[in-house]
């Protein structure tokens, strides 16, 4: 037993001196629980602040309540204009917010047309466009809108049956015939009659109580009637004609992640050429470190290249992933993440000590990155500062460049911005890894 | 030909190099013999440019070895103390990569490639991967790597490490016929057999600093005795250690007493003395100081502590 007792703790003296075991056993699960928990674990888990479009064309009061709740709710950023070409700002009309949502101004938007809810309406009318460029996202919008919607329902039966009975029975019947029934709700349900007669102050107070109960009532089969109360209309404005929007929105993610991972081999292959002295044996001829670390940056680019266009292709044969109508564009996506992944690469050879340390940092970072940067479920789900990092990381701005290109078949002018700031975050990051090979072990 | 001037190199912790000063001649093979740890290996990345000193300077022919100075390294090959080949490629592939280095003609380093395959008897095994190669192949090829330029200063920093006895003879005849052929060699080693058999001249290097330098017998000469006598262990010599001891001091080791000669030692009274007093001649073995001596001499350490 004493040999087993030695080797036991032989076994865990030599776990604690391995750094990369020791992070990928211990701090990689941590930071990935905190993200997975923070985007589906807490209690007001779900979208934060995901942009959305409305358009208010309706004077009625529950459209107006419609509106003023999506206002109100933390998962949304309503957005009620956009900027036209002379940079002013301008109200939405039905044809701009649909095109707004088209061109991914915003993930959905609603429009209350004018006549949502008229006078003569038994049940809420709006339109709801959307771009299902994410599943989940999509999903939930979509089931965060219906609720907005159905929460309206006691509003609408309240005032189209106040509507019906002062029709029937005219004006003063009408009113008389309320107030008593009314008074009978409010005797044997000790609910106040203010309430009862006032719909918009009664929905305010049923709102604030009824979430859960109107989602269980649907489950229960309610679901009919409430789709006859509340119509919408909804439109896919964006990848309709995809045959798999599925590997469409997904193989970029993939792709980037396990891009990531082989160029961070491939940069701390680095670490094996000093360490078996080719290194040193390049060094002593004609070729400066320059040279290498030049040829290592092509060689990681290039491989970059051809193994994000391989998984592209593989999701063409596939899948049916569109890859090759707008070709070029994809092409130029890929360039600019290759570059910005052989560069994060390289800096993890010039910063590390070690192989080890390269890639035990490198797996921390590449999950990190992968999902905070959006390659595995929505960016929208994560706390607002979790998104503000995200829009730093290469991989947020690689994923959203495969999906314009992809999902919306975006040209050049829609891309611009992310071959600008992928090549951009690419030369800084290669400005610093120069920097740090300078000072680094790798040379030494 | 190559002139190390008062070269020192500082690392955080140790002083590896402190002031050395070394004047190697063209076609020589020169040792640098020492401990590990001593420099010697410093000294060699210093020789090819890899590491540039903080002060001093080292001139091969007329240039001066930099880390920026590429042009010159077309003029040294370096053999390094680890094997510096891809394991999961052929010998040939290995040396095709490292010779376009050098910027050969297609045509010359293939012939070159044979030509050094055929010299160290790797030849038929050219195609097969490296990681499939003994100890002693590997340490073959990791010479001929060096040598597909075809340069004039041949830097080995101990090539021999890990291998046979077989092998190492091997190399040892491979290096001598490259110099005999008119290559400088410099050679670094921890073994003083090594340093003896090949080197015309050789420097002993300890704690980063030249503490001799010479040919063999240039070296030999500083230890303050010639030679030194071997005296068999047993009753007859035990009993007359007293006699010893009137030709120099006597160290009793386990299973020999090791006799010192001292101030006028003449080895021809000594004999007689031996004879006169019944003890055989075979019992005696005359034994030439070694580097290994020497070494201990100057530092009051062996080569190999």
């Amino acid at each position: 037993m004493k040999q087993v007792l030695r080797l036991f703790n032989n076994s865990y003296r030599i776990f604690f001196n391995d750094r990369v075991a020791v992070m990928l056993t211990f701090i990689v699960p941590m930071v990935l629980m905190y993200l997975f928990g923070a985007i589906f674990g807490s209690a007001d888990s779900g979208p934060d602040r995901m942009p959305i479009a409305v358009l208010n064309q309706s004077n009625s009061p529950v459209a107006q309540q419609v509106v003023a709740t999506l206002d109100t709710m933390k998962a949304f950023r309503v957005i009620k204009t956009y900027k036209d070409k002379q940079g002013r700002q301008v109200a939405f009309d039905s044809v701009t917010i649909k095109r707004f949502a088209q061109t991914g101004g915003a993930a959905a938007a609603v429009v209350l047309p004018p006549d949502a809810f008229t006078d003569t309406s038994l049940g809420l009318k709006m339109k709801f466009y959307y771009d299902p460029k994410n599943e989940i996202e999509f999903q939930v919008v979509q089931g965060l809108i219906k609720q907005v919607a159905y929460n309206q329902i006691p509003a609408i039966i309240n005032q189209s049956m106040q509507r019906q009975s002062e029709k029937y029975l005219g004006t003063k019947s009408g009113q008389a015939f309320n107030r008593g029934i009314a008074s009978l709700v409010s005797k044997y349900f000790h609910v106040d009659t203010s309430l009862i007669m006032n719909p918009s102050k009664a929905m305010a107070n049923w709102m604030n109580t009824s979430t859960s109960s109107v989602q269980d009532s649907s489950k229960k089969g309610g679901t009919n009637f409430f789709e006859n109360m509340v119509k919408i209309e909804s439109q896919q404005v964006v990848g309709e004609q995809l045959k798999n929007p599925w590997a469409t929105r997904s193989v970029g993610g993939w792709a980037m992640t396990f891009l990531l991972f082989t160029i961070t081999a491939s940069s701390a292959s680095l670490f094996d050429e000093k360490k078996s002295g080719v290194m040193l044996r390049l060094l002593v001829s004609p070729v400066s470190r320059v040279h290498i670390l030049w040829s290592k940056y092509f060689f990681n680019m290039s491989l970059g290249i051809i193994q994000l266009f391989f998984m592209f292709f593989v999701g063409w044969v596939m899948f049916d992933v569109d890859v090759f109508s707008n070709v070029v564009n994809l092409l130029l996506i890929i360039l600019a993440a290759s570059v910005a992944c052989t560069s994060f690469g390289m800096l993890l050879a010039a910063f590390a000590q070690t192989r080890q340390q390269a890639q035990g940092l490198g797996t921390l970072l590449i999950l990190s990155m992968s999902a905070v940067g959006g390659a595995w479920f929505p960016t929208s789900f994560m706390p607002p500062t979790i998104q503000s990092i995200s829009k730093l990381t290469f991989v947020y701005w690689s994923m959203d460049g495969f999906l314009e290109v992809l999902w919306r078949g975006s040209g050049i002018a829609a891309i611009a911005p992310h071959l600008l700031i992928l090549f951009g975050m690419g030369s800084v990051i290669s400005a610093v890894s120069v920097w740090g090979f300078k000072r680094g072990k790798v040379f030494e | 030909m190559i002139s190390i001037r008062h070269i020192s190199k500082q690392f955080p912790s140790v002083t590896a190099l402190d002031d050395v000063s070394l004047e190697i001649g063209e076609k020589e093979f020169f040792g640098l013999l020492g401990p590990n740890g001593a420099g010697k290996t410093t000294l060699m990345n210093l020789l090819v440019g890899y590491l540039s000193p903080e002060k001093g300077s080292i001139t091969i022919g007329d240039q001066e070895v930099t880390r920026e100075n590429l042009d010159i390294r077309n003029t040294i090959g370096f053999v390094p103390q680890s094997l510096a080949l891809y394991d999961e490629l052929s010998a040939r592939a290995n040396l095709e990569m490292f010779g376009k280095l050098f910027n050969l003609p297609h045509k010359l380093l293939s012939e070159r490639i044979n030509e050094r395959l055929n010299a160290v008897g790797l030849y038929e095994r050219r195609n097969d991967n490296v990681k499939t190669f003994s100890g002693g192949m590997k340490r073959r090829l990791n010479i001929i790597a060096s040598l597909l330029h075809d340069p004039g200063v041949l830097l080995c920093d101990e090539p021999t490490v890990g291998v046979d006895p077989q092998s190492r003879n091997a190399i040892f005849d491979f290096l001598e016929s490259l110099n005999a052929q008119g290559k400088t060699i410099i050679y670094t080693t921890h073994y003083m057999e090594e340093a003896e058999r090949l080197c015309s001249r050789i420097a002993i290097i300890d704690h980063g600093k030249i503490i001799a330098s010479g040919t063999s017998d240039e070296l030999i000469d500083m230890l303050p005795y010639e030679e030194t006598i071997i005296v068999a262990k047993n009753d007859s010599t035990m009993e007359h250690k007293a006699v010893l001891r009137e030709f120099g001091t006597v160290i009793e080791n386990d299973d020999h007493l090791l006799l010192k000669p001292g101030t006028g030692f003449a080895l021809s009274k000594f004999f007689t003395r031996v004879e006169q007093e019944g003890m055989k001649y075979r019992w005696f073995e005359l034994h030439r100081p070694t580097l290994e001596e020497l070494f201990l001499h100057l530092t009051g350490r062996r080569l190999r502590d």
